[in-house]
């Protein structure tokens, strides 16, 4: 659906985006993960046709991106902004005419979302009169208002309430699975790991990471496994002996322990069950994977570090 | 152009719901009106009532001024001699605002003096004069001659002595026709300079609140730049049509019911000088306003365009709304001097710095219209096509600069603006 291919931006002699390539599948929601200052928005710019890359293509549909494409994304910036003085509606009116869209194709879309999100009363509210969250969750309608195939949010989640990030997301899971591609640069990694299939990490203007998030966590877990048991902690540690490592714990109360235990030499995790079987009560244990916020971090000390 | 098209007419909407687009439409024509009243009906007849005390010690006057008295001036008769301290400083002559000295010799001296406490206006000292000097020249056509008073008022007449343009026999176009040029000019820079502003405040509101980023997601940064433009313009057009509206409807009114008489000489007050109603006359009479107003429209319309840029420029690469303000010091003295160079012309039409000024788009538009209304030598007014031309073209190089600076500044938030920026931005593609 998209293709970046060794796109480059400099500012200046300074590299916003360096050669970084990476491609959107249709049907797909992508994160776009990056530390403060990698040159995200840079991106999300250049594929928004705001800034002109220096060098490098962008493909949508198999096509060169053009201004024509425009009317098939849907953006939503990080900074939100509207007009205070318009009313919901008129806001609408515009930016659907803008994208293309007939009047009665933005009412009957305007009016699917507003009931769709529960704020079909705000259609004649002027912006001002709305709070902050109202204007988000505004600000998103208009986003989609055209139902683009490629919707692209910059940090959709910040401003909205518990209650309203879940309805989002909801949203995204259902167009996602109507086709459309969602590309989302954020830092909340716990809902990247929630509705992402994919990212890409970008640190210091450069591709750093790429891949479907399950197989990043594979990559880069450490062979820890976790145990949750009831039972004494002394009798745990004893019967790991010298087959196994205990990393950490945490005490759970009522007798209750999560145990993180690495393998030493050939041992694996059936070995581990059955040392333990008969000395504590097994409640659960699984494999530890790394979470994205952890992979995040090492990925961008440990390029740092390198530098 | 259909993007540009909608911007502009959501511009366009929001300057027509805004309370100060409707109060500068309809009071600001009405405050022209009450001034142009205001100077119709008091710019020549000073409103000044004086009491004027006249020493005649050898009574040449015989106690006699008018046959019609003067509503604002009332003449006493002294024939004793009265001392100019006395007169200053005596009670009993506290009443007079004037003492006029006519000695016993004024028919051969021809002199005469007037003290004053407060300086009579421009008409009051007109009026005053008038009256004395027909009442000598009564007493002088009888004392001297055989003459009645209306024959010896024709053999005193002096000689009427007129410069003329050879190219404007008639005095179509004359000087004070080239104030009403000076006054079109001005209305376009007045007009340039509230709406220039307006770009410049709408952009870094935009800016401010972030909402260019979603539209320039949409649409390309010239066509967001002329959308703003032509919204606002049409807004500014639309203030202008209503002024025109306002203020012809207004002044055909004074002309059929207040100021009826000002055209008939037998109405006029006896004895007064009659030069205020010359204002009148060239307000009703002698500006061609069918023509100067197509050609307003034409230089307001380029005008606007060639500063409006500059006013869109300067909102884009702005950090903040205060942060304009110092760069558009600037552009009002650009302004100032345009309309500095409007006088110029008007007080040396055929010079060729004028020729220079009406070429130069800065200044065209006001030293256009002076030099329209007062006139072109036959030939010459292909003069005013050239003009017109070279600030479309300026209008349009002036808007291709100011794109570049408006697509690389826009998205720039929070800097102090330096000039290098500016240079900076206009390198950047």
């Amino acid at each position: 659906m998209l293709e970046i291919q060794e796109l480059t931006k400099r500012y200046q002699r300074k590299a916003a985006i360096d050669q970084v390539s990476f491609s959107l599948r249709n049907g797909e929601i992508f994160g776009l993960l990056g530390p403060n200052g990698a040159g995200k928005t840079t991106l999300i710019r250049i594929i928004n046709r705001i800034v002109e890359q220096d060098s490098g293509t962008i493909r949508f549909n198999g096509d060169l991106l053009q201004q024509k494409h425009l009317a098939h994304i849907g953006y939503l910036p990080e900074e939100r902004g509207l007009y205070k003085q318009m009313t919901v509606e008129a806001h609408a009116h515009f930016l659907g005419a803008l994208r293309g869209m007939s009047k009665s194709e933005i009412n009957i879309s305007l009016d699917y979302w507003l009931k769709k999100f529960n704020c079909a009363d705000w259609r004649k509210k002027r912006i001002q009169e709305l709070s902050k969250g109202m204007a988000q969750k505004v600000q998103f309608i208009y986003a989609i208002l055209h139902e683009p195939d490629l919707l692209i949010l910059d940090e959709p989640f910040s401003g909205f309430d518990p209650v309203n990030i879940e309805l989002i997301k909801s949203e995204l899971q259902e167009m996602k699975a109507k086709g459309k591609t969602i590309l989302i640069s954020t830092h909340n990694m716990r809902s990247v790991e929630e509705i992402c299939d994919r990212v890409v990490l970008i640190h210091q203007s450069k591709k750093v990471l790429e891949g479907r998030v399950s197989e990043i966590q594979e990559q880069q877990k450490t062979g820890e496994y976790a145990v949750k048991f009831r039972g004494n902690m002394i009798a745990f540690v004893n019967a790991l002996w010298t087959g196994f490592e205990l990393i950490d714990k945490e005490i759970l109360g009522d007798d209750r322990f999560i145990a993180r235990v690495k393998m030493r030499g050939d041992n694996s995790f059936e070995d581990l069950l059955k040392v333990l079987i008969g000395q504590v009560k097994i409640e659960a244990a699984w494999e530890v994977l790394p979470s994205m916020n952890e992979v995040f971090i090492s990925t961008v000390t440990g390029e740092s570090d390198e530098k | 152009m259909r993007n540009s098209w909608i911007i502009a007419m959501r511009e366009l909407r929001e300057r027509l719901g805004s309370r100060s687009f409707l109060l500068m439409a309809i009071l600001g024509p009405l405050v022209v009106l009450t001034f142009t009243y205001l100077i119709f009906q008091f710019g020549g007849k000073e409103q000044q009532k004086w009491h004027v005390l006249i020493v005649d010690p050898a009574n040449v006057m015989d106690h006699k001024i008018m046959s019609k008295e003067d509503p604002n001036i009332t003449y006493s008769f002294a024939t004793n001699y009265v001392e100019i301290e006395q007169f200053a400083d005596e009670k009993r002559f506290a009443p007079f605002d004037a003492m006029v000295e006519v000695n016993e010799k004024v028919l051969s001296n021809k002199s005469c003096f007037l003290f004053y406490r407060e300086k009579p206006s421009f008409t009051m000292s007109v009026n005053i004069r008038y009256q004395v000097e027909r009442r000598l020249e009564e007493v002088l056509a009888r004392q001297f001659t055989d003459l009645s008073v209306v024959n010896f008022r024709k053999i005193k007449q002096p000689l009427s002595f007129v410069f003329r343009n050879v190219y404007d026999p008639q005095d179509v176009k004359g000087d004070l026709a080239g104030w009403i040029g000076l006054f079109f000019g001005a209305v376009i820079f007045v007009f340039i300079f509230l709406f220039g502003m307006t770009i410049l405040r709408s952009v870094s509101r935009e800016k401010t609140n972030r909402v260019v980023e979603i539209l320039l997601a949409t649409v390309k940064p010239r066509s967001l730049m002329l959308g703003k433009i032509l919204g606002i313009g049409i807004s500014a057009f639309l203030q202008v049509f209503l002024w025109v509206l306002i203020i012809g409807l207004g002044l055909y009114f004074m002309r059929e019911t207040i100021f009826v008489d000002i055209y008939d000489a037998s109405n006029q007050v006896d004895g007064q000088a009659s030069d205020y109603n010359q204002f009148v006359e060239l307000v009703f009479d002698r500006v061609q306003f069918g023509v100067m107003l197509f050609y307003f429209s034409l230089f307001f319309a380029c005008g606007y365009l060639f500063y409006g840029a500059f006013f869109a420029a300067l909102g884009a690469i702005s950090g903040s709304e205060s942060d304009g303000q110092q760069f558009l010091i600037p552009l009002i003295l650009i302004l100032c001097f345009a309309l500095y160079a409007g006088y110029f012309a008007l007080e040396n039409p055929d010079s060729l710095w004028t020729s220079f000024l009406m070429y130069f788009p800065f200044t065209a538009p006001v030293v256009a219209m002076v030099k329209l209304s007062v006139g072109f030598a036959p030939g010459d007014e292909y003069q005013l096509f050239v003009s017109l031309f070279l600030l479309l073209a300026s209008s349009i190089g002036v808007i291709a600069i100011a794109a570049r600076l408006f697509k690389n500044g826009l998205l720039q938030f929070g800097h102090t603006l330096r000039f290098r920026n500016i240079i900076l931005w206009l390198k950047i593609k």
